[in-house]
């Protein structure tokens, strides 16, 4: 008997059919991973059986038994809990009302808020979380968020667990906690259901896999009887080139340089006399544990954040310490943000105004200061098809697109505007294969036009497989830098984690 | 030296007399806000609850059944807001002013209709002072408006409803997936604030005077919604803060008279609001899901 059987599931917005009869299983202490492109479905799939959205069609059984799912109440009842793609905490609130919510031990009329802190601090034990939940959640890092999130659950007893996405925002180390911590889980006789876009995690960890395409149950297979190029084939119909190393032929003059940019926080250096450059034709990857400065970095190099000292030009041009962020656009810096939520889009808006965003004051757009409607509109069309956004029409919020394609919004507005040095932050994350094939293939073309692009990104592969040089921050310095295919992997992990080697200087 | 001390008492009994509405309409502020619903309803509200008691204790001869009646006067006019924001999902600045401008409009209308005259209601029976030492003879809303602020407190920070109302307010997509009946919270907590803000127009009309006077809460409810904010969403805070404008409100009574043009002295409350609006409510956190209507 499965813990959890769902049949025959379909599901349409308006427009979009976005589940067309599936079919998922899974048993008792197992991970299943649920594969597909951006828009395949998955989160929808989840949301089905969490209760948040109402299936048009198709059965949910749970433990052999025939239920509806009609709210989160309900699931939560039937013993399913989930951890959503976007964090659903309260900065303000404690660690510990946060997960008890809902739930909350009482005395008498009371809230038991000692009752409550003390059921965290045991269940936290129990999985091996050190946390302390009298501290507010917005005091944490991502990655405790994510703790957060699994215990909301499994206070709530759930057998059945969704993790969606959760490895999109977490360092390759706590990617390893939270590994450790589902083994642990899937041994206590928990059912997990792992989405990622990840392959290698899927090897990991996975037992199983469903892999989803357009809505549509491809198949399910066991990891150690397929490879991940397999994967990669199954979920986007065709063959996936992964990691494909493709150095610069043709670099030229500098076209960008940074020097001696210190900046402080207080009394403490953020970043400090940093030096780099970009040369036409070539991308420079900044490698790094996450916190190591590159979101200051990032930040400053877009005109988002005033540095305390630094001399920034772009070709012959000098760019003030003081330009606003509009400046920088002006110069030819383009940005693709780290967080795309918050930095990136206005979820709220359409994706046609989306995507003017930062440069809706060029004259291509407005005309005596009104917005060109047609025009911006049939931009956002081009954009949606050069792109491959999978997008009803323009007029739609970025906030009903699935996340990998708000990503391709952001990079379609970036690269359509034609700038000359790009600063991309986790340009792929959240993406699936098949995009990030297609984005790293985008910037490879950027670059061969004699363009330049730095880099930052938490994943280790796309930065060796992507940079023609690295440089490598670690508190806020550059300890080394040089071409990519000097340093191997250790020297890597060693310049990463504050290690010297030897001739680092190359 | 004796009339300073009069003065003084004057001064210390008629801002405790002029925080109790501005306090109670800022409490029941503090509910909607709690729940991110933004209370600019409240003037009228409390007109309407002016009006109802009024009304209440002029059919009856009764302030107990006035005072029920301004609170269920209160209660239709949140309700309505209620229904329009979480239901229909209207902006929480329109529908609020909005339904100001309705409860100005009905409450001179019917002062027509029902009274023949465009100005005020006859007098009717208001809720007589009690004694109470040091203080001397004083309203019994006054003890009533310590206790709903004490029970406020209470139920905001220590008791399940109030985290459910906290998290509903900050973020109510959360909310709703660890399983609380979001919509159920905020209708609780407009009701609330229909009760609260109807009482407070009730003081207005039958304790603090015993008639009903054409616009007569005088933005007030605006006051409210500013001590509201300077009481950072806690009902604490909003005593604090209503005890500043009872101040403000309570100088006018020592200086007029004084050869100062009387204009002026009206509007000291209002510059002090402006003040406050200027220098403190920007540090200010506000529930993070104020104002804001989420898509379920
Ligand atoms: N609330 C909604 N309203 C309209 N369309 C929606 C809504 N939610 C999802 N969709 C659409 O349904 C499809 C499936 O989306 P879903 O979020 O399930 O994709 P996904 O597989 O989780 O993708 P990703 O990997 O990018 O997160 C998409 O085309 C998306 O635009
Ligand atoms: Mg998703």
């Amino acid at each position: 008997m499965n813990a959890v059987e769902m049949h025959g599931i379909s599901k349409e917005f308006p427009g979009v059919k976005a589940l067309d009869n599936v079919d998922f299983s899974i048993n008792k202490g197992e991970i299943h991973a649920l594969l597909g492109e951006n828009g395949a479905g998955k989160s929808t799939l989840m949301k089905v059986l969490y209760g948040m959205h109402q299936p048009n069609m198709g059965t949910i059984s749970i433990k052999g038994k025939d239920v509806r799912i009609n709210s989160p109440i309900e699931a939560i009842k039937l013993g399913i809990g989930m951890v959503h793609q976007h964090f659903m905490l309260v900065p303000v609130l404690t660690i510990a009302e946060n997960i008890v919510a809902g739930a909350e031990p009482k005395n008498g009329l009371f809230f038991d808020l000692h009752k409550a802190i003390s059921e965290v601090d045991k269940l936290a034990k129990d999985v091996g979380f050190t946390i302390d939940p009298r501290k507010k959640v917005e005091e944490l890092s991502v990655g405790e968020r994510q703790r957060i999130e699994i215990l909301k659950a499994l206070y709530r007893g759930v057998e059945i667990l969704i993790l969606d996405e959760p490895t999109a925002v977490l360092t390759p180390l706590e990617v390893k906690e939270l590994f450790t911590t589902l083994r642990q889980l899937k041994q206590k006789g928990m059912s997990i259901i792992l989405i990622t876009h990840k392959l290698h995690e899927i090897m990991e960890v996975s037992d199983k896999v469903t892999v989803l395409r357009d809505g549509k149950t491809i198949g399910t297979v066991l990891p150690k009887d397929t490879s991940a190029n397999e994967l990669a084939n199954m979920m986007v119909g065709r063959e996936v080139k992964m990691g494909v190393k493709c150095r610069s032929t043709n670099v030229g003059d500098k076209l960008f340089e940074v020097q001696n940019l210190c900046l402080k926080n207080g009394d403490r250096f953020c970043l400090k006399d940093i030096n780099l450059y970009l040369r036409k034709g070539e991308i420079l990857g900044i490698a790094g544990v996450e916190g190591n400065g590159q979101t200051e970095l990032i930040e400053v190099l877009t005109g988002l954040r005033k540095p305390d000292k630094m001399c920034l030009k772009i070709g012959e041009h000098e760019i003030s310490n003081n330009a606003g962020a509009d400046e920088f656009i002006k110069s030819g810096i383009g940005h693709i943000p780290e967080d795309r939520g918050e930095r990136g889009l206005v979820l709220d808006m359409s994706i046609k105004n989306n995507c003017i965003l930062g440069y809706h004051r060029i004259n291509r757009f407005i005309k005596k200061g009104i917005f060109l409607n047609n025009v911006i509109g049939k931009y956002a069309r081009h954009l949606i098809k050069t792109f491959k956004i999978k997008a009803v029409n323009e007029e739609i919020h970025v906030g009903t697109l699935s996340g990998g394609n708000q990503q391709k919004v952001i990079i379609g507005r970036i690269f359509a505007q034609n700038p000359e040095v790009v600063i991309a932050a986790q340009p792929t994350r959240g993406v699936d294969v098949g995009a990030i094939e297609y984005i790293h293939h985008k910037m490879i073309e950027f670059r061969d036009e004699g363009k330049a692009i730095l880099l930052i990104s938490a994943d280790l592969d796309e930065i060796k497989s992507l940079s023609d040089r690295i440089v490598i921050l670690y508190k806020g310095c550059v300890v080394a830098q040089g071409v990519t295919d000097d340093f191997t992997d250790t020297d890597l992990g060693i310049l990463m984690t504050g290690g010297k080697i030897s001739n680092e200087e190359r | 030296m004796g009339s300073l001390l009069d003065k003084i008492d004057i001064i210390l009994i008629s801002t405790i007399r002029m925080s109790v509405p501005i306090t109670l309409a800022a409490v029941a502020g503090v509910f909607s806000a709690r729940a991110g619903i933004m209370a600019l309803g409240l003037e009228g509200m409390m007109l309407a609850g002016a009006f109802c008691a009024a009304l209440g204790s002029y059919i009856a001869g009764n302030v107990l059944i006035g005072l029920l009646a301004g609170i269920i006067g209160g209660v239709i006019i949140s309700l309505f807001h209620g229904i329009l924001t979480i239901r229909y999902k209207v902006d929480h600045v329109i529908s609020g002013i909005g339904l100001n401008l309705l409860a100005s409009g009905i409450t001179t209308v019917l002062l027509q209709t029902i009274w023949g005259n465009r100005g005020n209601s006859p007098e009717v029976n208001s809720i007589s002072p009690i004694h109470i030492p040091i203080l001397g003879e004083i309203s019994p809303l006054v003890c009533v408006m310590i206790l709903v602020v004490i029970l406020s407190w209470i139920v905001i920070f220590k008791t399940t409803f109030g985290l459910r109302l906290r998290m509903v307010g900050e973020h109510p997509k959360a909310a709703s997936t660890v399983g609380i009946n979001v919509n159920r919270v905020k209708y609780i907590s407009v009701i609330i604030t229909g009760i609260l803000a109807g009482l407070s127009g009730a003081y207005l009309s039958i304790d603090h005077v015993n008639l009903f006077v054409r616009e007569m809460t005088a933005g007030r409810g605006y006051i409210a919604v500013v001590v509201n904010i300077l009481g950072r969403y806690n009902p604490v805070g909003a005593l604090g803060g209503g005890l500043l404008f009872g101040f403000a409100d309570s100088i006018q009574l020592v200086l007029s008279g004084d050869n100062i043009p009387g204009q002026l002295i009206q509007m000291i409350p209002y510059i002090v609001t402006l003040l406050v609006l200027m220098f403190a409510v920007r540090y200010i956190r506000p529930p993070a899901g104020l104002g804001k209507n989420v898509e379920d």
